[in-house]
């Protein structure tokens, strides 16, 4: 643990062919905190999600997670240090079950090889016993309980989205990345995920970055929030802050919106 | 999806390894060409007609592969069977229906008909294949579609053995067997004509695409298939045309292969299409000049391989080809002249 | 369009996972042990011989059902594993190496010596049957790491075409690999070119002879293809073993993560190359042992056997049964092999004697086996077998039917 900054990002830049999709970005992220990347369509927030977790190499700059640097690393290594991520669009493995989905991400923390599953050792059947037990309570403990033998194409959008955040927790991260976790829930629903979000802090002891577009969830769980807009951080601070910056205001409704606020 | 992950480039010591690899390939190759040259000079200068004679028609079928890639993102395996059938249809057109098995004015004139034949047999057939095989599958994993293009190509490759036989079958040509003098070296008439009949097509097909309405839409379409229907493109329209096109290409490759080798064989499309392929990923897939680049570069190396002083020989083409192949995928996909374009996730 | 009604669908998804997996393996395990019984003679629609290579090809296809059907990489070359295991058997099992004798544990035969009339040791290497079985499939598993290592960062095509160049580079290499001409007749020679290697020497049963005090012969006469067939199926057996336990396991779901989502599945940690890797080498192993015991059961080994629409052959059987599913696999390939040696012919010969047709329909092979994969993934591509995963797919074919996206 490098003192109490999990997640250190210096001027990330990542450029394809001509256009700059994120541009000198400097961001960290205290140990236990939930804190949020905004900014309207088109800023680099997933894309600087992509570049935290290897997927792709930033043109420059230098991204520390826990005190090492990560750029360069593959994605599976990333993932196996602790950080953790859900999609935008909802990407899990179809043609598995909800039990499956979640023990594929103890693959980093499994320790069977082929041999001791063909020969059926007993430590390996110790182990899975247990992979499937951690998969039902981690099933349960995101709301859906009971899905374990569902195939995950066959839930609805709400549970397939609560069984992302069961597999990305499986991983055992420092770091959870959520990526537009509220997109197409309603008001209920969201509020209920913003107080789902503050629990899963406290109960698994890690730290939240969440991209949103739901100004409601951003404000009601964030303790600090960090603006996009082109690709370069126009503004951070806490929500506060962030509500009454004319130029986060700007960004979202255009200049002429700031004419008309106080 | 899978070049984001590997196209990251992170570890760029990698990169420059790989780079310096593919160029100690690239220097060997040129090597190879400089020993062929000197060892032998007229036989180099007769090979390379040679070459640029079946070149032209690599060009000719890679076109056609790199067309619907660049369209639909299907390596279409069936492609080169469609070159075989252009080839046994023109030759039995050209044979048994107008009867023309020698060298004279009204043989050339009837094997232009009997190529405009062939092209319009194997663009036909291109698109029923696209209307009933891949259509359904546009959107599917890419498995599907791939699978689907293999079961095609056995498919034809049956019409093939039925109208063709199983073993290869010699064929006659209108073509003149003469070889003409050029500097101490000769050169087979027919080769020229060759190159004199593909040249004006792949023109055509530049001016079709670059300068035409339609080549507009299917540039467009290629580039964002979703756009371009929101522009008031008839995707499928488009994606017909282009499978017409390409087997166009394919079936005049095709008669203008049997007029020079004066064979035909069930196979023939399946073995040279490979190779055909192959120069359409030297080329860079998706790139019409880098096809007929790719094509004529792969015909010139396949008639030294052959017949060269230091060539391996013809039991070793496939290899060769196979292995340039390989060697092109593994260290440039994007091919001699692409770019190597990060993917967004 | 669907096969099975939906009634039975669904009481047979509502049994427990373990009556889902039971049960097909009693069913074709007794029709397995019975198979021969079933067997008709060498006229008949299921000759002995087509029995054998039926439960060969079952091996290739769970082969090859690893790599294709669990993790989703399209080798369209598997034929290369087919080749090393039968080149191993002929380098470990006939005379080929004269300059050497080396024995250990064989079932060769002795020949005699002409100066002394004496039998004596063949020439060349000869090892036991069983050893070369487990040589072949470390060979073809290395042979699949080699190949898989550069090729398995490619995209879906890519592969596809790279191992398609595979399969058709290797037949040639060894094809050339005799060197030898009338000027040099000492020059390398890997495989005797085209006129093939061979006799091999037959599958030694010492152990089981020894057990059986002498009931059971020293070796298997290689006319006994019923000797053969049991024992081919005790290597389907434990491979259908070995495939359910990967499955069920770390490395099965990888393999299903990446072939459903390799990107997410990278994300949630499964190491791609190393997950792949795993299982080119596995299906390499197996394509080694079936082509071992496919080359001791013909006899000889010649390339020019390894037709070139061999690896599309069992991809036909892999996309029949339903990728991914095991038993679909073994179906698979028993349905397609019986086609291809004895099915078309014998149909044929019965469709012309019904309507007085005069049709070769063994000349529509290449036709039928296209025919078989175009119309497989049009409308049905998760396969003939109803796999307990199920509903996924009839989802991609709803789908695909109104012309959705699919996500990806």
């Amino acid at each position: 643990m490098n003192g109490d900054i999990l997640l250190d990002a210096r001027e990330v830049t990542v450029q394809f062919g001509g256009l700059t999709a994120v541009n000198a970005v400097d961001f960290q992220i205290p140990t236990g905190a939930i804190v949020a990347l905004i900014g309207p369509n088109g800023a680099g927030k997933t894309t600087f999600f992509n570049v935290l977790t290897g997927l792709y190499t930033p043109t420059a700059g230098a991204v520390f997670f826990d005190g090492r640097s990560v750029v360069g690393l593959a994605p599976h290594r990333i993932a196996a240090m602790g950080m953790a991520r859900t999609f935008q669009n909802i990407r899990l493995f179809g043609a598995m079950t909800a039990a499956e989905n979640v023990m594929v991400a103890m693959h980093p923390h499994l320790k069977s090889g082929v041999t001791s599953t063909i020969l059926r050792l007993p430590k390996q059947r110790r182990e899975e016993k247990a992979a499937r037990e951690r998969a039902t309570e981690l099933l349960d403990y995101v709301g859906i309980g009971g899905t374990d033998e569902e195939f995950a194409k066959n839930l609805p959008y709400g549970d397939q989205r609560r069984l992302e955040v069961a597999r990305a927790l499986a991983l055992r991260p420092k770091l959870l990345l959520l990526d537009e976790p509220t997109a197409g829930m309603n008001p209920q629903e969201s509020a209920a995920f913003t107080s789902f979000v503050r629990r899963v802090r406290d109960d698994m002891q890690l730290t939240v970055l969440l991209i949103e577009h739901d100004m409601k969830v951003v404000m009601g769980v964030s303790e600090h929030i960090t603006v996009l807009e082109y690709g370069a951080k126009i503004a951070e601070g806490s929500a506060a802050d962030i509500r009454s910056n004319p130029r986060v205001i700007e960004a979202y409704l255009g200049k002429a919106a700031t004419e008309g606020v106080g | 999806m899978t070049s984001a992950v590997a196209a990251r480039g992170g570890r760029l010591a990698k990169l420059g390894l790989v780079n310096s690899v593919g160029l100690v390939f690239v220097g060997l190759g040129i090597a190879w060409l400089i020993w062929n040259i000197v060892d032998g000079p007229r036989l180099f200068a007769r090979l390379l007609v040679g070459g640029l004679s079946n070149g032209a028609l690599f060009a000719l079928i890679a076109l056609g592969y790199t067309m619907v890639y660049g369209i639909i993102e299907l390596i279409n395996f069936a492609h080169g069977d469609l070159f075989m059938l252009g080839a046994v249809m023109g030759a039995i057109m050209l044979e048994q229906w107008f009867g023309q098995t020698k060298s004279s004015p009204t043989g050339w004139i009837l094997l232009a008909v009997a190529m405009l034949g062939a092209m319009a047999f194997c663009a036909a057939v291109n698109v029923v294949i696209e209307r009933f095989a891949y259509r359904r599958l546009r959107n599917a994993p890419k498995l599907a579609p791939l699978i689907t293009a293999v079961g095609v190509s056995f498919i034809l490759q049956n019409i093939g053995i039925r109208i063709n036989g199983s073993a290869p079958h010699s064929r006659t040509s209108v073509l003149p067997t003469k070889e003409i003098s050029v500097g101490g070296v000769g050169i087979r008439v027919a080769y020229i004509v060759v190159i004199a009949i593909t040249v004006p097509l792949l023109l055509f097909m530049t001016w079709l695409v670059q300068k035409t309405k339609i080549g507009k839409a299917m540039r467009a379409t290629a580039q964002d298939r979703d756009a371009a229907r929101l522009m008031g493109i008839d995707v499928d329209k488009i994606i017909s045309f282009t499978f017409a096109l390409g087997g166009a290409l394919a079936g005049a490759a095709g008669m203008l292969f049997v007029e020079v080798n004066r064979r035909t064989s069930y196979d023939l499309g399946f073995r040279l299409g490979l190779i055909a392929f192959t120069a359409a990923v030297l080329g860079g897939v998706g790139n019409l000049l880098g096809a007929v680049i790719g094509g004529v570069f792969i015909g010139v190396i396949q008639a030294l391989n052959d017949g060269a002083p230091h060539g391996l020989g013809q039991e070793w083409t496939q290899t060769v080809m196979f292995s340039i192949l390989i060697l092109m995928i593994i260290f440039r996909p994007g091919g001699l002249f692409g770019k190597h374009a990060q993917e967004k996730v | 369009m669907t096969i099975i009604p939906q009634g039975a669908r669904s009481t047979w998804n509502s049994l427990p996972p373990v009556a889902r997996t039971a049960i097909p393996a009693v069913l074709l395990m007794a029709l397995a042990i019975a198979g021969p019984q079933l067997a008709s003679g060498p006229t008949g629609w299921l000759p002995i011989t087509t029995l054998v290579f039926c439960a060969v090809y079952a091996l290739f296809s769970m082969g090859l059902n690893i790599v294709v059907g669990y993790a989703g990489l399209l080798d369209l070359g598997y034929v290369a594993f087919f080749l090393f295991g039968a080149y191993v058997a002929a380098w470990l099992m006939s005379d080929f190496w004269y300059t050497r004798s080396i024995h250990i544990l064989d079932a060769a035969h002795k020949v005699i010596d002409p100066t002394t009339h004496q039998p004596v040791s063949a020439q060349g290497i000869h090892l036991s049957f069983w050893i070369v079985m487990v040589v072949a499939a470390l060979v073809a598993a290395i042979g699949g790491v080699i190949i898989g290592w550069p090729t398995l960062r490619l995209k879906s095509d890519y592969l596809a075409l790279v191992t398609l160049g595979f399969g058709e580079i290797l037949p040639e290499v060894f094809r050339n690999a005799d060197f030898r001409t009338v000027s040099n007749p000492d020059a390398l020679n890997l495989t005797n070119g085209t006129k093939g290697i061979g006799p091999l020497d037959p599958i030694g049963n010492g152990f089981l002879r020894h057990l059986t005090n002498g009931v059971i012969p020293k070796a298997v006469t290689p006319s006994d293809y019923r000797a053969k067939y049991y024992i081919i199926l005790i290597f389907v057996v434990l491979f259908v073993y070995v495939s359910i336990k990967l499955r069920g396991g770390k490395l099965g779901r990888a393999w299903l993560a990446i072939r459903e989502d390799e990107l997410a599945a990278s994300l949630m940690g499964v190491p791609l190359m190393r997950t792949k890797l795993w299982s080119y080498a596995i299906g390499a192993a197996a394509g080694g042992f079936a082509g071992t015991f496919y080359a001791t059961t013909v006899g000889i080994v010649n390339v020019d056997t390894f037709i070139f629409s061999f690896s599309i052959i069992i991809l036909c059987a892999v996309i029949l049964g339903g990728m991914g599913n095991v038993w679909g696999a073994i179906v698979g390939g028993v349905v397609i092999t019986w086609f291809n040696y004895t099915g078309l012919v014998w149909i044929g010969e019965k469709m012309n004697s019904a309507l007085g047709t005069k049709v070769k329909l063994k000349d529509y092979e290449f036709g039928f086996f296209g025919m078989i994969l175009v119309l497989m993934m049009l409308f049905r591509p998760q396969g003939l077998i109803p796999a307990a995963r199920q509903k996924q797919v009839q989802e991609l074919e709803r789908q695909i039917e109104q012309q959705e996206v699919v996500p990806t």
